[in-house]
């Protein structure tokens, strides 16, 4: 206990004698140890619900099944899944190499796009040279030239009238978000070239 | 003949981990009242309490936290999970200082009432303001006096729970009792027909 309780049995005492206010505090300072003792004494019976025992019980019966009283492991239980895995991935790779045909490339044309032509349009020959365009074909700005003996596809989609705007045609306000019918020259790359639209 | 010495809790452990289900019960019951006594004297609440002994108990029966008998006793280790449960429920839910318990009366020991004229703390209304006493204490004074007074955890064991050097735990045990005094003063103050109290100081 606190220390004027250890200085008393040092042998200061006499000090504690003829001091009021210590032999107050001394004497607070017993009854906190007794006090503190006995409630100590008085709660040595206290403990835990019997239902927390039987919950631990069955929470370690359940723990040990799993890690202690489980089947033993099995080493060739992994190497068998993984060899069977292994085996289904390679009869899979066979069946895709041996019995898919090359088909040919396919083309994903929505509703609204169609091939137009696998040959491109005789008008097209003027294409060669950018500059020289004529008829209703037009270049479309930043478009790499088209090489001789390129080839081409030419598709036929649907477009807003505004599309039109940016290549120099006048468009009215009120027709802007009109569908109109173009045809537009894809180059081997894929990219657009050339378009012309149909009123 | 040997005599038939009960097994230290090394024993214990080692057997329960191998699925022993005795071991675990010796175990159990050999250290849960002084874990949900420390759990109750610190959060003052019965429902925590329980809670932190299931939870202390389900960590040794997981092995979650590890324990080695190289770094202290399994007594430090229980301990040591109880107060960190307990820190954390005080933290969540509550302020450092409880001031309200939900023990029942029902659920408190009977006290005995003793003649003593110096111990005015042995009378039942004596006990139970000092319980509320410690109760009331910051937490860091309040696991001190609950480890070292009332569960009489040694000083060495109190600072391997605590994770503190042992002068540590010593000076919060002197601080924590000075804070007893002056909480259970002010109630002596206010007793009818007490004396007032003046502060005392004295240079020894």
């Amino acid at each position: 206990m606190p220390e004027l309780a250890h200085q008393a049995e040092d042998g200061r005492l006499d000090h504690v004698r003829e001091c009021p206010a210590c032999a107050a505090l001394l004497n607070r300072q017993r009854n906190l140890a007794l006090g503190l003792r006995r409630l100590a004494a008085d709660w040595r019976s206290v403990e835990a619900p019997a239902r927390l025992e039987s919950k631990l019980t069955a929470a370690f019966l359940g723990q040990a099944g799993l890690t202690v009283l489980g089947p033993p492991a099995r080493w060739w239980v992994p190497l068998a899944t993984w060899a069977a895995a292994a085996a289904a991935m390679l009869a899979l790779a066979m069946f895709l190499v041996r019995d898919r045909q090359v088909a040919p490339a396919h083309r994903t044309i929505s509703n609204r796009v169609q091939l137009a032509a696998v040959e491109p349009p005789a008008d097209l020959d003027m294409l060669g040279d950018s500059a020289n365009v004529e008829g209703d074909f037009i270049p479309l700005p930043n478009a790499a030239r088209i090489e001789p003996n390129e080839d081409l596809n030419l598709v036929r989609v649907e477009v807003p009238r505004s599309a039109m705007i940016a290549l120099g045609y006048a468009v009215s306000e009120d027709r802007a978000s009109e569908p109109v019918e173009a045809e537009v020259v894809l180059g081997a790359d894929g990219l657009a070239r050339a378009v012309r639209f149909f009123e | 003949m040997t005599p038939n010495l009960p097994e230290t809790d090394d024993e214990l452990l080692i057997r329960m981990r191998s699925g022993d289900e005795q071991a675990f019960v010796a175990l159990y019951r050999g250290r849960q009242a002084a874990i949900y006594r420390f759990a109750l004297h610190m959060s003052g609440s019965a429902t925590v309490a329980e809670d932190v002994a299931q939870e202390v108990f389900l960590a040794l029966i997981r092995e979650e936290c590890g324990f080695d008998p190289q770094r202290g006793t399994l007594s430090g280790y229980l301990f040591g999970i109880a107060r960190k449960l307990v820190l954390r429920h005080l933290e969540r839910g509550r302020p450092d200082v409880a001031l309200e318990t939900d023990l029942e009366s029902s659920a408190l020991p009977e006290l005995v009432v003793n003649d003593d004229p110096l111990a005015d703390l042995i009378d039942r209304e004596g006990i139970e303001a000092l319980r509320r006493s410690v109760l009331a204490l910051p937490r860091r004074y309040r696991e001190v006096v609950v480890l070292c007074d009332l569960e009489e955890v040694d000083y060495g064991e109190a600072a391997f729970v605590l994770g503190c050097p042992i002068g540590t735990v010593r000076s919060r045990l002197h601080r924590a009792r000075a804070l007893l005094l002056e909480k259970l003063s002010q109630r002596w103050q206010h007793r009818p027909g007490a004396m007032a109290l003046k502060p005392i100081r004295c240079l020894i």
